[in-house]
């Protein structure tokens, strides 16, 4: 039931007030004495070279990917779970094909080294 | 008098968010205390025991770190990102907190006559609740590491990211079992059918994936690969300081809580006893507290892994287990039901 | 609680469902087949193609519908069905040796060719529009990778990208569509939306719906305004994939652009027919006119298939058994056709090389004499001269419009046909009255290439000159 989530809601209202003066506080308190260097990116000691927005490895492009397709399964997975008594072997079957063709694409990525990291 | 009962909900609500806020925020502060002194037993170090110590703990320690931590500079970066800088850590801390909207922590009791029950809020979709909240956990840590605009923080919440959407998977998966079996998705409901026997006792399987899956999600050795100090100094922390910082570190160990919690919710019962001894909120806390020792006597035992074998395990290992159990549980529940 | 099953019939979707589980059969052989063997895979994935075809025959003429009204086998989506499996054979027939010349020989070609075929089927056979959606999807996701799958070529790369933009563009069109359509009627069953125009011919939701289902379905088809993906993306992929989508998508959208017109808004107050009837002037216009500016084969081919696009929407327009048949039929031809001619283009390259300037085909009619002249043919056909399958999809169809009183319409129609028989004639002439171009010397056509184009030849002046089985088939109708 929608009243069911009030609480919630109430509890993201508190909780954003919550960081919310958490972080003005820590901007009003303390000193303030910046200087070029100290802004500066960390680079441990060295002088900053380049900037940090720059091309990065494929492979959490792809690790992305994977995680939707198998965060979609999941949302699939928890209502036939909740209900799977009363589907019974028509279930077990019927998740059992999807699961079927979603393995062979993970046999495949598998196979073709998506998940090594090298 | 009579309240209209939406009203009554509200300051209902208000209450018990401002108390589980502030318990949460006190077992934090009491859980780094905690940490630094089994690690120095550990290690045979002594450990904190100066600040208002007491047979040699210094249990004033939080506290000062806390002043510390509000009176140190807070500044932002010159190439950073200002607003997403800022907000990150707000994020951060913010999911963290809003996973104990759904936690029950007690059973429902009457108190002078009034019904109270010891949940924010029970909805139908908890579990479902609890893994959204869970992923968006991770914008706190990519908007941090992509705000600060430094390579360090960069890197650090891109392995971070990477990391903890690979271990969802399994996360996720791993509850399925409990599911099949209490019908619900309501931790109020999976909880309350605890009562006699405890889930993990059908779902050892799924109780195990769940756990290693979890110390994964928080960035827990042996997986703490995102804060590898020796390759990226604090990984996405690595710009932040003040109660910026204080935010990040309270999200973490929060985040600790919460996953402890989810498993004594799903696996070890909740407020429920062994054989319905004494249900009540002190089990959940002490099963909350065994995961947290674990968790910290895994990080002073075990050397961390590397980033490729962190990503096959969970990829090439966990996965298929947690797929395996579901498929073992279906056939069980299935059989033995017949 | 008891849980109800719907009525699943899975016999009807079992073309599908072949070519589907070919698919991942041809995936799990690719990741053990060693890379000189993985031709081995394009003929399992014909075997697959074959019998999804044998599947398709046995389910003629016994009109059924599955998963709750959202999937029919009626003689109008088997028909198409059959047109989807002969343009996927044929185009794999011709990626055999395209995609070794190409150094693009991955299994995972055949994969994707499988899957898009998938969802040209589920396409022309949906009768809910949340299928069609997903069918529409499912036949362009592969697509997109095919048209860059030659991953080291910046222009196969640019067309893929390109394709990708716009088509998912033209998906969230489509979709918000849907939207509209369920916003005015309470359901996306091409059916019931009927039934609910029915009861109250005039909904302004629906007529935003169907404009934006309009955009959608004229971008896959590329009717003018919304071809400008096309040349581009025609000229950048590989030929082999060009071959393959020209025709596969053309005849699935098509299949699902007529039954959600014919089917769901019939009763429609508004008179779309005009809207259409503007749209195929524009098409055929536009695209007759740009394709005489041509000098590349494959972009002149691209803005033909465009115009080709247009005189089919006459067809749509006409309505009607007459309008209906007389598309099954031209799509036939116009798949034979043109898979004829792409083919051609790919039989005269010499490794990576191919003849993409009009000025390349030079003296081609001496090299080659066979392949010339029946590239001669399909240009011939393309253009819709007699007794080739070209003339009579086109006398079909004009007679269809002017028999429902859109004479107009074929008038123009006519007129187009005469300016594109310059263009077509053009490589004709290039070929046979030109000296040979330096550079190209004679290689030795490719077997199976030469075998795809055979078949097609064999296909297009069967259909010219023995019409009528072709046309009893196209006359099935829908499953209502």
């Amino acid at each position: 039931m929608p009243v069911d989530y009030l609480p919630i809601l109430v509890m993201i209202a508190i909780v954003t007030a919550f960081a919310v003066i958490a972080l003005t506080l820590s901007a009003m308190t303390g000193p303030r004495r910046p200087n070029p260097t100290k802004l500066s990116p960390y680079e441990s000691g060295m002088p900053p070279f380049g900037s940090a927005r720059r091309r990065f490895s494929i492979k959490y492009y792809l690790t992305a990917v994977l995680f939707i397709l198998f965060d979609i399964e999941i949302i699939f997975f928890y209502p036939w779970a909740v209900l799977f008594r009363d589907l019974g072997w028509f279930g077990l079957s019927a998740m059992g094909t999807f699961m079927l063709v979603l393995l062979i694409g993970y046999v495949y990525v598998w196979r073709k080294g998506g998940f090594e990291w090298d | 008098m009579t309240l209209d009962p939406i009203v009554i909900t509200l300051i209902e609500a208000v209450v018990k968010t401002i108390v589980v806020i502030v318990a949460l925020l006190t077992a934090f502060a009491y859980l780094t205390l905690v940490e630094r002194y089994v690690i120095a037993k550990i290690q045979s170090r002594i450990g904190p025991n100066r600040v208002g110590a007491i047979g040699g703990i210094a249990l004033l320690q939080p506290i000062a770190d806390a002043i510390k931590m509000i009176f140190k500079e807070d500044f932002w970066p010159s190439q950073a990102d200002k607003i997403i800088y800022t907000i990150a850590p707000g994020i951060a801390v913010g999911t963290a907190l809003l996973a104990w909207a759904v936690m029950p922590l007690h059973p429902s009791t009457e108190i002078f006559g009034y019904r109270v029950d010891f949940f924010i809020a029970d909805v139908n979709i908890g579990v479902l609740y609890l893994l959204a909240i869970g992923s968006l956990g991770v914008y706190g840590i990519v908007l941090g590491g992509w705000g600060s605009n430094n390579k360090y923080s960069m890197l650090g919440a891109l392995r971070s990211t990477a990391q903890m959407i690979s271990y969802e998977v399994s996360l996720g998966l791993a509850l399925v079992g409990v599911l099949m079996i209490s019908g619900s998705l309501s931790l109020v409901t999976i909880v309350e059918k605890q009562s006699f026997i405890w889930n993990v006792v059908w779902q050892p399987l799924g109780f195990i994936i769940y756990f290693i899956a979890a110390v994964a999600e928080v960035n827990r050795l042996p997986f703490d690969l995102p804060e590898a100090e020796t390759e990226l100094v604090a990984g996405y922390q690595t710009e932040y300081s003040s109660l910026k910082f204080a935010l990040f570190y309270m999200a973490e160990y929060i985040n600790m809580i919460t996953v402890s919690a989810i498993a004594a919710t799903m696996f070890l019962g909740g407020y429920q006893g062994p054989f319905g001894i004494l249900p009540g909120v002190h089990w959940l806390v002490l099963k909350i507290m065994f995961f947290i020792f674990v968790m910290m006597w895994m990080r002073g035992t075990l050397p961390r892994f590397r980033y490729d074998q962190l990503m096959r395990f969970g990829w090439q290992v966990l996965l298929p287990l947690a797929l395996a159990n579901i498929f073992i549980t279906a056939l069980v529940m299935l059989v033995v039901g017949a | 609680m008891s849980l109800s099953v719907p009525d699943l019939n899975f016999r009807v979707i079992a073309p599908a469902l072949i070519v589907a589980l070919t698919a991942l059969i041809v995936l799990l052989a690719e990741l053990v087949t060693p890379a000189p063997r993985k031709r081995w895979l394009g003929v399992l994935g014909l075997i697959g193609l074959l019998i999804a075809a044998g599947a398709t025959v046995g389910l003629w003429g016994a009109p059924a519908s599955a998963f709750g009204g959202m999937v029919v086998a009626d003689n109008f989506g088997l028909f198409l069905t059959l047109v989807i499996l002969l343009g996927a054979a044929l185009s794999i027939l011709l990626a055999l040796d395209f995609v070794r010349a190409h150094r693009v020989d991955q299994g995972e070609y055949y994969v994707l060719v499988l899957f898009a075929v998938v969802g040209m089927i589920l396409m022309a056979t949906a009768t809910d529009l949340i299928v069609i959606f997903l069918a529409l999807e499912l036949l362009s996701l592969p697509l997109y990778i095919l048209a860059a799958f030659k991953r080291a070529d910046a222009r196969s790369l640019e067309a893929g990208l390109k394709y990708f933009l716009l088509g998912a563009f033209s998906s969230a069109f489509f979709l918000y569509g849907i939207a509209f359509i369920f916003g005015g009627t309470g359901t996306t069953n091409l059916m019931k939306i009927a039934d609910a125009l029915a009861k109250n011919p005039r909904n302004d939701l629906l007529l935003v719906g169907a404009g934006l289902l309009l955009v959608g379905f004229a971008f896959k088809v590329a009717l003018v305004p919304f071809h400008w993906w096309t040349p581009d993306v025609y000229d950048g992929a590989p030929t082999a994939v060009t071959a393959f989508m020209s025709v596969g998508v053309k005849a699935a959208a098509f299949g699902a652009f007529f039954r959600a017109f014919l089917v769901a808004l019939p009763a429609f107050a508004f008179d779309w027919r005009i809207v259409l009837a503007a749209l195929a002037v524009l098409t055929m216009t536009l695209g007759n006119v740009a394709a005489l500016l041509q000098s590349n084969v494959k972009r002149m081919l691209a803005y033909s298939s465009i115009a080709h696009a247009g005189y089919i929407l006459i067809a749509l327009v006409a309505m009607g058994a007459s309008g209906l048949s007389s598309a099954l039929f031209y799509l036939l031809a116009y798949t034979l056709t043109n898979l004829g001619a792409f083919g051609a283009v790919i039989a005269l390259s010499d490794g990576e090389r191919e003849r993409l300037e009009i000025r390349d085909w030079g003296g081609a009619a001496r090299q080659y004499p066979f392949i010339a002249a029946m590239f001669a043919i399909f240009m011939l056909s393309l253009a819709g001269f007699p007794p080739l399958a070209g003339f009579t999809g086109k006398f079909l169809i004009f007679s269809a419009a002017v028999e429902t009183g859109w004479a107009w319409l074929a008038v123009i129609g006519v007129l187009n046909s005469l300016v594109s028989a310059y263009f077509y004639l053009r490589p004709i002439v290039q070929m046979y009255m030109s000296e040979p171009v330096p550079g190209w010397d004679r290689i030795r056509v490719a077997p199976l290439v030469a075998l795809a184009l055979v078949l097609a030849l064999i296909g297009v002046i069967a259909l010219g000159l023995y019409p009528t089985p072709a046309i009893v088939m196209a006359t099935g109708g829908f499953l209502r």
